[in-house]
C-alpha cells in the first residue's frame, strides 16, 4: 500500500503538557466522545508514492537485470558488453502490438506510445514469469529488476518511470524495481545500494556495445536491399552479432571479430545496379530506432516497397547528449568574466571539464571509425554536433532541450543541402511534443525553401498502420521517380548502357561487392555506381 | 507530363456529370488493348476504361460499396466487360488505387498506385495550369500543391493527406447529415448565402456531430447547420491539412462531397479567396474568376484515371488484367479467414451459455397497466431530451410506471415533446380515462428549452436523474453504468449518494451511437443487432478508444474479410473496454465495488449487455450485475420522481398543463437581430419563442458562448452585470482576477540610476584568471537620443503560454528601460473568432494553447498594428524555463511552450514574411530564467542592439522585472489567503482549479470558473495559494515531521522525478487540497497535453486517497463543449452539496467535541493539583479543518 493510514488516536502535541493521569483521562474521554459523535480520529489518509530502487552489490549475482528498448542488435550487444562486468542481463523481446495494448490499459491516458510499448513489454514479460514459469511475485521482485533510460530534457520520456510504477502496481507487481539510467549520472533513481555501479568502466562497455550495434545495423540496411539471395543479409547479421557478443563478453579478440564481420558482409552476393530511392529515417529517438510495431516496422516496409533505408546511428544521439552539458559549461565559462560566477568551481576547472568532455567525444568518434573501418563500413560520417547546432539555431533555438533537440531539424537540413537522401521520413509518436509539436513546424519552413527534399512526418499511434503505409507510399512514389531520374542521368552522362555496366562489374567484381561504396554524387547508390564506372571507363 | 489539357468532347474533363449508381456506355473500343483504372475508396468504387495514349474515357461508373468492396468491384467489372467489347481480351491492363484497393491488386493482376499520386498524375496531365488541388473523399482528405522548383525549373507536387483521423472528410458530413435528418436530394440544393454561421468543431468527426446535435436541438435551421458544417470542414482542412501553405490559383476541388454539395464548394471558394486576399496572392491574368476555383465535371474519377496514367510509366507487359472471374474466385475462396491473429472468441461460447444469459437478462416487454374506464389518472411526467432521442414517462404518484414513449429526435425538442405527450394522452383516452399531469420534470440536453417553454417543475441534471432512478429500483448499489446514444456515464455510489463519477467527455469513444450507425451501415435494424452479433463464431479485436478510429478500423477489418456478424460482435466487445479503460480509466475494476446497474438505451442491445456482463464478471467474479428494466427511460423516470418530490414539497406544480403543452406553438429565429452584440465575438444566437394557447410567451436563447449572451438587450445586460458583481463579491472568482492582474500595468518601477551612480550588488567584472578587478563600478547609461527613441518603440507580445507566468516581469522590464506602458501591447484573450481568423498559418497540430499562439500573432499583426500606430517588434521569447512557483530546481517549461515561438516564426515567414511586409521585427530569441547569468546575458544580447541599452540598464531592468513579478505573486497569494481562510471560517467548500497559468485565458477555460461561481462556489487558482512556509506549515506538519518532505513545497513524497514547473505545481496543488478540508478540485488539462498526462494518475491517487471531491476536465480544446461541461459541473456541484452537508455536520460535531473536551479538562484540572501546568486543548478540537469530513 502506498497510502499512509490515518493516524491512530486524536491526541495532539499540546496534550502532553498536562499531568499524565489527567492527560490519560482526557484522552479516554475524547475517544468515547468521538465514538459517540461518530467522528473519525486523526488526519486524512495521504498518498505517498512508494519507490523501489534498492539494489545492493551482493544482490548482483542473483539478480537479473532486464533490458529493452532499442534495436535487437543494440539490446544484445549492450547486454553482452555489460555481462563482461559481472551483471546478469536478459534482453526483453522487441515490443509489439500486444505489449502496446497492455501498456495502454495500465499507464496514464494520453501518454506517448513508447511508454505504452515499453511498459507493456515489461508487464507481459513479468506476467509470463509468473503465469508460465510459476514464479511468485515476491520471487520475481527479488530476482529481477529493470533498467530504463531517462532524460530527454523536459519531455514525457523522462517521466516514464512514473508509468512503470503505476502499471506495475496495478498489475500486482508492487515492489518490482525499476532503475533509471540517466545521462546525468548523479540521479538518485539510479538504485540505492551500489548494485548498479555506473563508473567509467561501465560506461565504456555500454558505449562499445552501442557503437558496435550501430555498425552492424548500418551495414545491414545498406546491404539488404541489394542482396541477391533473400535472407543472406539477415543470416550474416546473426553470425556477426554472435562473434561480436562473444568478443565483448570475453573482453578480447575484438579486432578479429570485426574482421569476421567484414568477411560476412563482403560474402553476401548483391546487385548494386538496382535503382532504389534512399530514405533517411529520422525522428523521435525511440520511434526511429525500434524495429517492431512501435514504428509499424517501417524499415522493413520501406525495403519491401523498394527503398534503401538509412537509419541513424545511436552514436550521433549519444554525442548530442554529451554535447549538451559541454556546450552549457563552455558558455557559462565564457560568460564568467562579464557576468560573474555561475558555478561553484573555478573557471579553470570548468574549462578542464569542457576539454575532458571533448576528449570523450573524440574517443567515441575514433572508436566508431576504427571499428567501422575494421568491419567494412566505408563512407559513413558521424556529423559534427557543434556544426549541426549552429546550423539549426536560426530556425530551432539550441536553448530548447527536449527530446531530439535541434537534431531533427539539422539532419533534415543536411540531407537537403548535400542531397544524400531522396526522402526524409520523420517518424514520431502521436503528440510527441518536441518532435511533432515543434520540429515539424520548423521543418515545414525548411522544406519550403528546399523543395527537392521530400519530407514526410509520420505520427505513430500504435495502430492504424494501413493509413501510415499509404502516406509513406505517397511520398515514396516520388522518391522512386527521383532515383530513376538520377540513374538515367548518370547513365546518359557517362554514355553507358545497363548492359555495359553489368559487363564491367563482371570484370571487376570488387566494384559490385556489398561493402564497396562509389563516390557520392547522387543520392541514389546505383547512380553513383554508374557514374563511377563511367569515370573509370573514360579514363 | 504536362501535355495540354484535353478538349475532346468526351475526354475525362468533359464527360457529363454522373449520379451515384449509374454508368455511361460509350461506343465500342476499337484497335488497341484497353486500360482499366479502379479507385476503391472508403465508401465508393470508381471505375474507368480508357484507351491508352488518348484522354478518351470509354466507360465509367461510380457506386457506393457499403463496405462490400470486392463484390462491388466485381459487379462493375462484369458490367464493363459486358458493355465494352474487347475488355476481357488479353492485353488489357488494370491499375488500382484507393484506400481499399490493395487487397484486390493481386487477384486482379493489377498494379497498385497510391491514391494521392494517382490524383497528382491525373491533374498533371489534364490541368497544367492548376497549382492546388483539394480532394475530399469518404474518410480521406488530400491537398496537393504544385510549385516551381527554382533550381530545376520543374513543377513539383507537394502532397498532404489526413492520417487516421477522418475529421474534415466526407464521413463527417455523412454522419452529420444523419443527425440533421435532411434528405440527400435537398442537401444537394443547399447553397451558401449570407446565413449566420454557427460554431461547429470540425477538428473531430465526433465533436462535429455533438455540435450539430446541439444546434439541431436548439432549433437552428438545417441549412444553416449544413453551411456552418461545410465552413468548419473547410477551415479544418485549410488550417491542418494545408500545413500553413496557401492554395494558390488555379484550384481544383475533387471528390464526391465536393461534387455533390454546392454549399461545400462555396465554402471552399469563400475561404480560399480570403487567404489569397490576406496573403496578397496575385491572381493569374486572363482566367475567368469562376475558373480560379473549379470543380471539374468529372471530379469523382480523377484517381481512377490517374491510376491508368501511372500505367504508362511501367513495362508494357505489366499488370495484365486477369478478368472478373479471377476476382470472383478470390471472393469465394481466397478471402476467407485471413484474420487469425486479429480474431478472438465470440460473444457466447455455445448455445447453452447464450440461453442462460438470455434467460437472465432479457427484458420482458413493457405492458402498461390497464386503467379503469372513466377514471382520472393523476401522474407525473418525466421527459429526457437526449442527444439522439427523446423519452417520456408517465408515473403515478406511487412511483408506478403507467406508460412510456420514445422518439428518435426529429430536430426540435419542443416538437418531439408535443408528439410524445399527444401519444401518451391518446393512450390514456383510448381506455376512456382522463389524464392529469401533476408534476413535470425535464432532464437531458433539451431540458433547458423545455423548462423554459413548458415551465417544468424541475430541470434535473442527467446524471442525478439516472442515479435516482437506479437507486429507487435496486436500493444500495456501488456502480451505475449508463450508456446512452452519445454519452457514457459511470456513477460511483456510497450509501445511496453520489461518491464520484466519470462521464465520457466530448470525445465519445465508441458509444451506443457507434453500434447503431454500424448496424445501419450493414442494413440491420438496431433492434436486431444482438441477433446478428450472437451468430458470430469469432470476433475481431478492435483497438478501443476514439469512435472515428474504431470506424476506420472496421473498414480495414472488413477489407480483410471479416463478415458483418463478426464485426458486430467485435464492436460490441469494444464497448466495455471503452467504458472501463478509456473513460473510467481503471484497469482493475475489482476495487470499485460489486453491485452494478446497467442502464441507458444501448442496454436494449443484448450483445452490448453480454459483453459488459462478461467483462465485469471476468474481473469481479462475485459481481451482481443488474439490468434496469427500462434502460432507455431511466433518466425520464428519475426526472419524474424528482418532479413528484419537488411538487409534494412545494404544494403545486408550475407545469403549463397537458393541453397547453400539446398545443404549444414555437418559432425559431437566427438572424442579425438575434446576434449577440455584447462583445467582439458577436455570437450568432437562436431565439426560440414559444406561445401557449393561453397566450403566455417564453423566449429561450441558445448559441451564445458566454453568459452575457443569455440576455436579450442592454437593459437586461445591466441587470445581469449588477447581479454578476454581487455574485463576485459573495463568491470570489480568483481565476478572473488573476487573468486581469497578471497583464495589468501599474507596478511603480524605479527610474534608471543616474549615469555614474555606484552600482549596487552587481557582480564585479573579473579577469581571465578569476580575480575580481578591484575598481569601483559606476552605472553606465545609454545616450539621451537612444533613450528618447525608446519612448517611441511599440512592442507587441502575445497573451499566450508562458507569457501568463512572466507578463509582470516583461512589463516592468520594458517600462524601466523607458518604453511607455501604453506602448506595451498584449494580444487580446483567445476567442473563437480570433482562432478562426488567425489559425491558418501553422504547420503543426499541438495542444490548443500552443496552436492558438498563431492566432495571437495574427491578432497583433492585424488588430494592434497599423501604419498610424505601428508595432516595431513582436516579442515572443523562447523560454526553456519559467518563473514558476516551484523554485529553480523544478523550473523547466514544456517543449511545446518553449518551441512555439520558433514554430510561429516558421509559419509566418514561410511563404510570405508577414513581419517584414509590415516593417515589424519578430523577436523569438531565448531567455533562460533558470540560470540568472544566462537570463542577463540573453536579454542583453537580444535588447542591447535593438533598444540600445547598456549592460547596467539591462540588469537594473531585470531586477525591476523580478520585483514586479514578485509583487504580482504576493498580491495573488494575499487574495488566495483571504478566500481560503474565509471558506474555512464559514465551513464552506471552495473549488481549486488545478491548471496551468495560461488556462485562465477565457478562450481556453470555456467558462468553467463562471459556471462554478454560478453553482455557488468560490474559485481559487493554483497561483493564489499562499506559498509562505509558515502559513503552509499546519497543512504539511505531519509530512515534515515524518521526513517525507523537507519543505512544504517539496513533492518528492509523491513524485520524485518531477522537473517541469507547471506540472509539479499542479501536483503540489493536489497535495495541498488533500490537506485542506474545504477544498474541492477541478483538474483542467488540454487535449494532447504531454506534460499533464503523467500527472493524471498521480493527482487521482492524491485526491482519492484523501477523499477530496474532484472533477477531471481533461481534453480541453478549441471548441467550447458547453453541453458536456455543464453536465459535469452540475453533477459535480450535486456531489459537492452532499459533501458540504457532511462537512457542516462534521464541523458541528468537532465544535461540540471541543467544547466538551474543554469543560472536561477544566473539570479534571480543578479536581487535580493547583500547580499543574496549563496545557492547550487538543489540536483536533481546535482545528476541525484537519479531520476527515
Amino acid at each position: 500500500m502506498s497510502a499512509i493510514p490515518p493516524r491512530e488516536g486524536g491526541a495532539a502535541p499540546g496534550a502532553t503538557e498536562l499531568p499524565r493521569p489527567v492527560a490519560a483521562e482526557l484522552q479516554a474521554f475524547e475517544t468515547t466522545e468521538r465514538e459517540r459523535l461518530g467522528l473519525p480520529a486523526g488526519q486524512r489518509a495521504q498518498w505517498v508514492e512508494a519507490v523501489h530502487t534498492a539494489f545492493t552489490r551482493s544482490q548482483r549475482d542473483t539478480t537479473t537485470v532486464l533490458l529493452a528498448g532499442l534495436t535487437e542488435a543494440h539490446d544484445h550487444l549492450l547486454a553482452a558488453a555489460v555481462r563482461r562486468l559481472g551483471y546478469r542481463i536478459e534482453v526483453l523481446p522487441t515490443p509489439d502490438e500486444e505489449a502496446f495494448q497492455q501498456g495502454k490499459a495500465y499507464c496514464d491516458r494520453a501518454m506517448c506510445n513508447p511508454a505504452y510499448f515499453t511498459v507493456g513489454n515489461l508487464l507481459r514479460y513479468l506476467q509470463r514469469l509468473r503465469d508460465e514459469q510459476g514464479l511468485s511475485v515476491a520471487e520475481i521482485n527479488r530476482r529481477y529488476l529493470c533498467v530504463t533510460a531517462a532524460g530527454c530534457g523536459p519531455c514525457r520520456f523522462g517521466l516514464y518511470i512514473n508509468e512503470y510504477r503505476k502499471a506495475l502496481r496495478e498489475v500486482g507487481f508492487e515492489g518490482f524495481r525499476v532503475l533509471l539510467f540517466n545521462q546525468t549520472i548523479d540521479d538518485q533513481q539510479m538504485g540505492e545500494g551500489g548494485g548498479l555501479e555506473v563508473n567509467a568502466k561501465f560506461l565504456i562497455q555500454v558505449l562499445r556495445g552501442l557503437i558496435l550495434a550501430d555498425i552492424v545495423n548500418l551495414l545491414k540496411y545498406r546491404t539488404r536491399p541489394y542482396e541477391r539471395v533473400p535472407g543472406a543479409t539477415d543470416a550474416a547479421v546473426t553470425r556477426s552479432r554472435a562473434v561480436l557478443m562473444e568478443a565483448l563478453e570475453q573482453g578480447r579478440g575484438m579486432i578479429a571479430a570485426l574482421r569476421q564481420v567484414r568477411r560476412e558482409f563482403a560474402a553476401i552476393p548483391v546487385d548494386r545496379t538496382r535503382v532504389k530511392p534512399k530514405v533517411a529515417l529520422l525522428g523521435e529517438i525511440w520511434a526511429e530506432t525500434t524495429e517492431g510495431d512501435g514504428n509499424y516496422r517501417l524499415p522493413a516496409f520501406l525495403e519491401g516497397e523498394g527503398a534503401e533505408v538509412e537509419v541513424q546511428p545511436l552514436t550521433t544521439w549519444i554525442l548530442t547528449l554529451l554535447w549538451e552539458p559541454r556546450f552549457d559549461l563552455a558558455r557559462l565559462a565564457r560568460l564568467w568574466p562579464r557576468y560573474g560566477k555561475a558555478r561553484e568551481e573555478a573557471p579553470r576547472r570548468v574549462w578542464l571539464k569542457v576539454m575532458a568532455a571533448r576528449g570523450v567525444e573524440q574517443a567515441i568518434r575514433i572508436t566508431f571509425y576504427v571499428s567501422g573501418w575494421l568491419a567494412g563500413l566505408r563512407d559513413f560520417r558521424i556529423p559534427n554536433i557543434d556544426r549541426l547546432a549552429q546550423q539549426a539555431h536560426p530556425y530551432y533555438d539550441v536553448e530548447q532541450r527536449a527530446g531530439e533537440m535541434f537534431l531533427e531539424v539539422a539532419k533534415t537540413m543536411e540531407y537537403g543541402d548535400h542531397a544524400t537522401a531522396h526522402m526524409v521520413l520523420s517518424v514520431k509518436p502521436f503528440g510527441c511534443m518536441p518532435s511533432s509539436g515543434v520540429s515539424d513546424g520548423v521543418q515545414s519552413l525548411l522544406t519550403e525553401r528546399n523543395p527537392q527534399t521530400l519530407f514526410l512526418p509520420v505520427e505513430t499511434t500504435g495502430d492504424g498502420a494501413v493509413n501510415v503505409y499509404s502516406r509513406v507510399q505517397m511520398q515514396l512514389f516520388k522518391a522512386t521517380d527521383m532515383a530513376r531520374r538520377e540513374a538515367q542521368q548518370a547513365l546518359t552522362a557517362s554514355g553507358l548502357t545497363l548492359a555495359e555496366v553489368q559487363s564491367h562489374l563482371a570484370r571487376y567484381p570488387k566494384l559490385g561487392n556489398a561493402l564497396h561504396r562509389s563516390p557520392h554524387r547522387y543520392a541514389c547508390n546505383a547512380a553513383n555506381l554508374f557514374h563511377e564506372i563511367g569515370r573509370r571507363l573514360s579514363l | 507530363m504536362g501535355s495540354a489539357p484535353p478538349r475532346a468532347p468526351h475526354s475525362l474533363a468533359r464527360v457529363q456529370k454522373q449520379t451515384v449508381g449509374t454508368s455511361t456506355a460509350l461506343p465500342a473500343a476499337q484497335g488497341d488493348s484497353l486500360r482499366i483504372g479502379i479507385d476503391v475508396g472508403s465508401t465508393t468504387v470508381k471505375l474507368v476504361v480508357v484507351r491508352p495514349g488518348t484522354p478518351q474515357v470509354l466507360w465509367q461508373a461510380y457506386e457506393r460499396h457499403h463496405a462490400h468492396q470486392p463484390e462491388r468491384v466485381l459487379e462493375l467489372l462484369e458490367r464493363a466487360e459486358a458493355e465494352v467489347p474487347g475488355l476481357a481480351a488479353p492485353g488489357t491492363r488494370v491499375f488500382v488505387t484507393g484506400s481499399g484497393a490493395h487487397p484486390l491488386a493481386e487477384p486482379l493482376g493489377a498494379r497498385f498506385v497510391q491514391e494521392v499520386n494517382a490524383v497528382t498524375l491525373a491533374v498533371e496531365r489534364l490541368h497544367p495550369d492548376v497549382m492546388s488541388v483539394a480532394e475530399l473523399g469518404g474518410q480521406d482528405a488530400k491537398i496537393i500543391l504544385f510549385r516551381w522548383n527554382q533550381r530545376t525549373g520543374e513543377r513539383q507536387a507537394w502532397t498532404s493527406m489526413n492520417d487516421r483521423c477522418a475529421s474534415g472528410t466526407g464521413a463527417t458530413i455523412d454522419k452529420c447529415l444523419l443527425k440533421i435528418g435532411m434528405p440527400a436530394e435537398d442537401v444537394q440544393r443547399v447553397h451558401l448565402s449570407d446565413r449566420p454561421m454557427h460554431h461547429i468543431a470540425a477538428k473531430c468527426g465526433v465533436f462535429a456531430e455533438m455540435d450539430v446535435v446541439n444546434l439541431t436541438k436548439t432549433g437552428v435551421p438545417a441549412e444553416e447547420i449544413l453551411c456552418s458544417l461545410g465552413d468548419a470542414i473547410v477551415q479544418q482542412n485549410l488550417s491542418v491539412l494545408a500545413r500553413g501553405n496557401t492554395l494558390k490559383p488555379r484550384v481544383l476541388l475533387l471528390g464526391g462531397p465536393m461534387f455533390y454539395f454546392p454549399f461545400l464548394q462555396e465554402c471552399w471558394r469563400r475561404r480560399i479567396e480570403e487567404t489569397w486576399h490576406d496573403r496578397g496572392i496575385a491572381l493569374p491574368k486572363g482566367v475567368a474568376p469562376e475558373r480560379l476555383i473549379e470543380v471539374p465535371d468529372n471530379a469523382l474519377f480523377y484517381a481512377a484515371y490517374g491510376a491508368v496514367i501511372y500505367g504508362e510509366r511501367i513495362a508494357e507487359e505489366d499488370a495484365p488484367y486477369r478478368g472478373s472471374a479471377a476476382l470472383r474466385a478470390f471472393i469465394q475462396a481466397g478471402r476467407q479467414a485471413r484474420f487469425g491473429s486479429r480474431a478472438g472468441p465470440p460473444l457466447a461460447a455455445d448455445a447453452d451459455e447464450l440461453a442462460a444469459f438470455r434467460a437472465a437478462y432479457t427484458i420482458p416487454p413493457f405492458e402498461p397497466p390497464r386503467l379503469a374506464a372513466g377514471s382520472t389518472v393523476r401522474a407525473a411526467l418525466g421527459v429526457d431530451g437526449g442527444s439522439t432521442s427523446t423519452k417520456a414517462v408517465l408515473m403515478d404518484e406511487d412511483g408506478r410506471i403507467l406508460n412510456k414513449a420514445y422518439r428518435l429526435s426529429k430536430g426540435n425538442p419542443i416538437q418531439d415533446v408535443k408528439e410524445l405527450l399527444a401519444e401518451l394522452k391518446a393512450h390514456v383516452e383510448e381506455q376512456d380515462a382522463a389524464l392529469e399531469v401533476t408534476a413535470f420534470g425535464a432532464t437531458g440536453y433539451a431540458a433547458g428549452v423545455l423548462e423554459n417553454a413548458l415551465r417544468a417543475d424541475v430541470n434535473v441534471v442527467e446524471t442525478v436523474a439516472h442515479m435516482q432512478s437506479a437507486v429507487n429500483l435496486f436500493g444500495e448499489m456501488d456502480i451505475i453504468c449508463d450508456v446512452g446514444g452519445q454519452d457514457i456515464k459511470v456513477l460511483f455510489l456510497k450509501n445511496g449518494e453520489l461518491r464520484s463519477f466519470r462521464l465520457s467527455n466530448q470525445c465519445s469513444a465508441g458509444n451506443g451511437m457507434l453500434l447503431q450507425a454500424t448496424a445501419e451501415q450493414f442494413g440491420v435494424g438496431v433492434s436486431d443487432y444482438a441477433e446478428h452479433a450472437f451468430q458470430a463464431r469469432l470476433a475481431p479485436r478492435f483497438s478501443y478508444g476514439c469512435a472515428v478510429f474504431l470506424d476506420s478500423d472496421r473498414v480495414n477489418l472488413q477489407r480483410e474479410g471479416f463478415g458483418r456478424e463478426e464485426l458486430m460482435a467485435g464492436l460490441a466487445m469494444v464497448l466495455p473496454k471503452n467504458i472501463w479503460q478509456y473513460i473510467v480509466q481503471v484497469p482493475r475494476i475489482d476495487g470499485l465495488g460489486r453491485r452494478y446497474v446497467l442502464q441507458g438505451g444501448t442496454q436494449y442491445n443484448l450483445a452490448a449487455v453480454k459483453a459488459q456482463v462478461d467483462y465485469i464478471r471476468e474481473r469481479v467474479p462475485d459481481a451482481q450485475v443488474h439490468l434496469h428494466p427500462h434502460p432507455g427511460e431511466a433518466g425520464a423516470i428519475g426526472a419524474a420522481m424528482e418532479a413528484l418530490r419537488v411538487v409534494r414539497q412545494r404544494g403545486h406544480s408550475t407545469f403549463v398543463g397537458l393541453e397547453q403543452a400539446i398545443a404549444i406553438t414555437y418559432a425559431t429565429r437566427t438572424d442579425e437581430s438575434t446576434r449577440c452584440g455584447f462583445c467582439t465575438n458577436r455570437c450568432p444566437r437562436t431565439y426560440i419563442t414559444t406561445r401557449t394557447p393561453d397566450g403566455s410567451e417564453a423566449i429561450y436563447i441558445s448559441g451564445f458562448s458566454c453568459e452575457r449572451g443569455t440576455v436579450p438587450d442592454v437593459e437586461a445586460l445591466k441587470a445581469f452585470n449588477r447581479e454578476q458583481r454581487e455574485r463576485a463579491r459573495r463568491l470570489p472568482n480568483l481565476a478572473a482576477e488573476e487573468a486581469r492582474r497578471v497583464f495589468a500595468s501599474g507596478f511603480p518601477v524605479e527610474p534608471l540610476p543616474e549615469p555614474g551612480a555606484p552600482v549596487q550588488g552587481a557582480a564585479p567584472p573579473r579577469g581571465w584568471l578569476g580575480r575580481a578587478r578591484l575598481r569601483k563600478r559606476r552605472f553606465v547609461r545609454s545616450g539621451a537620443a537612444t533613450q528618447a527613441a525608446r519612448a517611441e518603440v511599440r512592442i507587441g507580445m502575445p497573451r499566450v503560454l508562458d507569457m501568463w507566468s512572466t507578463a509582470p516581469f516583461w512589463r516592468a522590464y520594458f517600462e524601466t528601460l523607458g518604453v511607455p506602458a501604453r506602448n506595451l501591447v498584449f494580444s487580446r484573450e483567445s476567442g473563437e473568432r480570433m482562432f478562426a481568423d488567425g489559425a491558418k498559418y501553422g504547420a503543426v497540430d499541438p495542444c490548443y494553447p500552443g496552436k492558438v499562439a498563431q492566432a495571437h500573432i495574427h491578432d497583433l499583426l492585424t488588430h494592434h498594428h497599423s501604419p498610424q500606430r505601428p508595432l516595431r517588434y513582436i516579442y515572443f521569447p523562447t523560454m526553456p524555463s519559467t518563473l514558476g512557483a516551484m523554485g529553480s530546481d523544478i523550473g523547466l517549461s514544456c517543449p511545446v511552450v518553449t518551441g512555439t515561438p520558433n514554430v510561429i516564426k516558421a509559419a509566418f515567414t514561410k511563404e510570405v514574411d508577414f513581419f517584414a511586409a509590415r516593417g515589424i521585427e519578430y523577436v523569438d530569441a531565448a531567455v533562460n530564467f533558470g540560470v540568472p547569468v544566462l537570463q542577463r546575458a540573453h536579454l542583453h544580447a537580444t535588447w542591447g542592439p535593438r533598444l540600445g541599452i547598456t549592460r547596467d540598464e539591462n540588469e537594473f531592468a531585470i531586477e525591476q522585472g523580478l520585483r514586479a513579478q514578485a509583487a504580482c505573486e504576493a498580491e495573488l497569494q494575499q487574495r488566495g489567503r483571504e478566500v481560503l481562510e474565509s471558506i474555512e471560517r464559514e465551513g464552506r467548500f471552495g473549488v481549486l482549479l488545478l491548471s496551468r497559468p495560461y488556462h485562465l485565458d477565457s478562450g481556453l477555460i470555456h467558462g468553467v470558473p463562471e459556471t462554478l461561481q454560478e453553482l455557488g462556489y468560490p474559485v481559487i487558482t493554483l497561483r493564489s495559494i499562499p506559498r509562505d512556509p509558515a502559513w503552509l506549515e499546519r497543512f504539511f506538519r505531519e509530512d515534515l515531521a515524518a521526513g517525507r518532505i523537507t519543505h512544504p513545497l517539496d513533492i518528492r513524497d509523491v513524485w520524485p522525478e518531477a522537473h517541469t514547473a507547471n506540472s509539479a505545481h499542479k501536483v503540489w496543488g493536489a497535495k495541498f487540497a488533500a490537506r485542506h478540508a474545504h477544498l474541492a478540485v477541478v483538474d483542467l488539462s488540454s487535449f494532447k497535453c504531454g506534460h499533464d498526462s503523467p500527472t493524471y494518475g498521480l493527482i487521482d491517487n492524491i485526491l482519492t486517497t484523501a477523499n477530496v471531491p474532484y472533477l477531471a476536465l481533461h481534453d480541453l480544446d478549441a471548441n467550447r463543449p458547453t453541453g458536456t461541461l455543464r453536465i459535469r459541473l452540475r453533477t459535480f456541484a450535486h456531489a459537492l452539496r452532499v459533501r458540504e452537508e457532511q462537512l457542516a455536520e462534521h464541523t458541528r460535531k468537532e465544535r461540540e467535541l471541543a467544547e466538551r473536551l474543554r469543560r472536561k479538562r477544566e473539570e479534571l484540572l480543578a479536581g487535580g493539583r493547583d500547580d499543574a501546568p496549563v496545557g492547550v486543548p487538543p489540536l483536533a478540537a481546535l482545528q476541525p479543518a484537519g479531520g476527515q469530513p
